[in-house]
């Protein structure tokens, strides 16, 4: 019972936006449709249809300048999105700030975290000419947290609520001069929980105290990130530095290899690889706190990773990266292998090299 | 799992391993429904994202080629509906990332009269859910290789009340209906065919599995329990009323030429009928256990794995067995040479190489409980009213490799019962 391959190829016009589905396994090119929206008047029904209608970002939306109430953050660490750059940013309802109650930031109502994924057309110019690709943004509405995905038209004048998601074909050169593609894939917006989750309550990853307690350079000077809101007066509680967990930055190549090893699965897995995410199921718990060997993986055989496996027995041979699971699917790109399971098209080198190094660090 | 070596099989080996057949039998024909237009698809989709507690997805006749998930986010009272499993087909053959092809968490959840296909991950999952519900649904992989099939058909995981009715469940690489660290669980009149694993309940409590088939898998039924996980332990489960026939498929788990991983399903030799591993209390009853080249039923600790085998609040051994009243029969071919438990049969068992078993008992027990597996210190009851003419193996595997023994004595292991609760009476109306 084979279905006819010529089926794939065939064409469909669809509305003013043209969608053509490739042959399988190959790049598919979808130009994003541009759907003729009416203007839209800020009336404080979320979510609206166009990003510009929230008012966020001063003069060309494009340009992604904050507006007052806008404040630019940066986790410690960054979650691997297929080289895409983020620029992300908190709005805070006029007059309202955030609660630091025992090491966990809690928002307003109406706050929006608004997290924008580009690339720059040469990643050797970071600041050149770029394309933005989606938009998400995570509204904290009176029922909790709200997940919506907005698509950039490819004129960059401004993104569309799109909640089905998408994928589009990203070519930049690397910052090795090296021209590449990447096939982009834009969540829908249930799939936006299956890692903002917890307890399946959705939540943030990136907005927490872990993340943001270090510095960033805001133009005017170094500062921490929740010391700043503080004297912005968008944040009380924040005791100083020193009285809060902060996490390290991987890429930081000056500190000891455990440390940024344990930072990037924090980021990148613990999402879901926590008692209470998604991925509990496998008892492989990834927090930047986890101590228990069996938990991290060592000497764990696999539940349910089917063909993520591989010829491997364990998640974490410890000395031997290259029999390890762990290492196996974060080389994958195949669905079904590759982990993370979202937002991850290429393999993630440089990654790899620090969970290898890491692993192959270990007494077997 | 220690090495048996082999001393002069090299020609069964071969002869053997032409045996395990591989099967791409389909149940339904999707390739003469008609194609969904991408409107249509997007149509599907967004109904799953904007669908309201109480509310009815309901999915026309058509062939969906979907390349996005399709998940129920944390909704109570949801009917998802297809025009029947031969007139509604999901395809996720096209699927770029995500795990499984439809995911669902929430509260009295309906899945029903729908086909899935060739979801990259699982076919569908339900997690975190009260209330589940899968009812004439196929889940299936159309790929004519099957090493690229995904992982589990029909995948509740850490759910309670778990109904699974009339599905079909084809061609998985591990199990095509598999229960994991749930609770209050009925799997009937359901049909399981060409996976490695026909049925799994895994790490779960209070499973009833009547009236199902599983033919032509690796292994018919397996009643499960691994350590590391959240929900530790599991017991409580009857089977009951099952054909488990002729589950001879050959173990695609992983890639041709390639041995197990650490997925305990890749060590299950085709030819295996029910596997029960550190599982706790189980009744096995009235079932019809034919045809299965290597064993009708195994009872095995997880020592026989070679993995590490502690963990909190988990037991490796296998305990509170009750086996009574059950029709076998052995007389298909050779046992399976291709795994270490086949191998493990072939030469060591009780009644003459290359014999297939009816019932084996690995027979490690907790040595802190008896010196002797004599007084049946792991409670493993054997009730089967043709016993004397069963082929029965008890093995000795705890004096090393090279003192590997096998028994036909039984009578440690008869003359007494188990009694089994379940209680599945609030599923009725599910």
């Amino acid at each position: 019972m084979k279905k006819s391959n010529l089926f794939w190829t065939f064409n469909f016009l669809l509305g003013s936006g043209l969608i053509a589905f490739a042959c399988q396994n190959e790049p598919q090119i979808v130009s994003i449709p541009i759907l003729p929206l009416e203007s839209e008047v800020a009336d404080g029904d979320y979510p609206y249809k166009r990003l510009s209608t929230y008012g966020f970002f001063e003069g060309n939306v494009n340009k992604l300048q904050p507006t007052e109430n806008v404040v630019i953050y940066k986790p410690a660490s960054s979650l691997f999105t297929d080289y895409a750059l983020k620029s992300r940013f908190v709005f805070f309802p006029e007059g309202t700030k955030a609660k630091l109650v025992s090491d966990d930031l809690e928002f307003p109502k109406g706050t929006v975290i608004i997290k924008n994924f580009y690339y720059p057309i040469d990643f050797r110019e970071p600041e050149g000419e770029r394309r933005i690709i989606e938009t998400r943004l995570m509204v904290n509405s009176s029922t909790g947290w709200e997940a919506f995905p907005y698509i950039w038209d490819e004129s960059q004048s401004d993104a569309v609520l799109k909640i089905v998601g998408g994928q589009t074909e990203v070519n930049f050169i690397d910052y090795s001069g090296k021209d590449q593609v990447v096939n982009y894939l834009i969540p829908n917006k249930n799939q936006c929980k299956s890692c903002h989750n917890i307890a399946e309550q959705m939540v943030p990853i990136g907005v927490k105290v872990k993340h943001l307690n270090n510095e960033l350079d805001y133009g005017t000077g170094e500062m921490n990130q929740l010391m700043h809101w503080t004297s912005l007066e968008k944040l009380e509680g924040f005791e100083g530095e020193k009285a809060h967990p902060s996490m390290i930055n991987y890429e930081d190549s000056s500190l000891p290899l455990d440390d940024r090893a344990m930072a990037y699965l924090d980021i990148n897995c613990s999402h879901c690889h926590n008692a209470e995410g998604p991925a509990s199921t496998s008892g492989l718990f990834l927090t930047y706190d986890q101590t228990d060997p069996m938990k991290l993986g060592i000497n764990k055989t696999p539940v349910a990773a089917g063909i993520g496996a591989g010829k491997y027995k364990f998640d974490i041979a410890p000395g031997l990266a290259d029999e390890s699971i762990m290492t196996h699917r974060m080389n994958s790109t195949k669905v079904g292998v590759a982990m993370p399971e979202l937002g991850r098209t290429t393999v993630h080198v440089e990654g790899v090299v620090l969970i290898r190094d890491w692993i192959n660090s270990m007494k077997p | 799992m220690p090495k048996y070596y082999l001393l002069s099989s090299i020609v069964l080996l071969v002869f053997a391993a032409s045996c395990s057949s591989s099967s791409n039998e389909q149940t339904f024909d999707s390739s003469k429904i008609v194609r969904a237009s991408a409107i249509e698809v997007e149509k599907v989709v967004e109904d799953f994202i904007l669908v309201e507690d109480g509310g009815i997805i309901d999915i026309p006749a058509g062939f969906y080629e979907l390349e996005t998930q399709l998940i129920i986010d944390n909704k109570t009272n949801i009917t998802i509906k297809g025009a029947g499993m031969d007139q509604t087909f999901l395809s996720f053959k096209g699927l770029q990332s995500g795990g499984e092809g439809v995911k669902i968490v929430g509260n009295n959840i309906i899945i029903q009269d729908l086909s899935i296909e060739d979801a990259p991950g699982d076919g569908v999952k339900a997690q975190h859910s009260d209330g589940i519900t899968f009812r004439r649904i196929n889940v299936t992989w159309t790929n004519g290789d099957k090493s690229k099939n995904g992982t589990y058909a029909i995948y509740p995981v850490q759910c309670k009340n778990v109904m699974i009715d009339e599905v079909i469940a084809s061609h998985s690489k591990d199990a095509g209906i598999y229960v994991g660290q749930s609770e209050n669980i009925v799997v009937k009149n359901s049909l399981a065919f060409g996976n490695v694993a026909g049925i799994e309940i895994e790490n779960s409590n209070n499973a009833e599995v009547f009236g199902n088939t599983a033919r032509n898998n690796s292994g018919g039924i397996l009643i499960f329990n691994l350590p590391g996980l959240p929900k530790s332990d599991g017991g409580s489960t009857r089977i009951y009323d099952n054909d488990v026939i002729e589950n001879n498929h050959k173990n695609f788990a992983t890639p041709m030429g390639e041995g197990p991983n650490g997925n305990t399903v890749t060590m299950i030799p085709p030819g295996s009928g029910i596997v029960l591993l550190a599982a706790k209390e189980v009744e096995i009853f009235n079932n019809r256990i034919l045809r299965n080249k290597t064993f009708g039923v195994a009872i095995a600790s997880y020592q026989i794995t070679g993995f590490p085998d502690e963990a909190p609040n988990w037991s490796p051994y296998t305990s509170d067995i009750y086996l009574h009243d059950n029709q076998y029969d052995r007389s298909e071919g050779f046992p399976d040479l291709t795994r270490e438990l086949g191998q493990l049969v072939s030469i060591y068992n009780a009644h003459g190489k290359a014999k297939t078993q009816d019932i084996i008992y690995d027979g490690i027990w907790d040595t802190t409980l008896s010196e002797t597996i004599d007084t049946n210190p792991m409670r493993i009851c054997i009730s089967e009213p043709s016993m004397s003419e069963l082929y029965f193996s008890r093995f000795a595997l705890m004096n090393g490799d090279e003192n590997i023994e096998a028994f036909k004595e039984s009578i440690p292991f008869q003359n007494c019962k188990v009694e089994v609760l379940t209680k599945t009476d609030q599923l009725a109306g599910m």
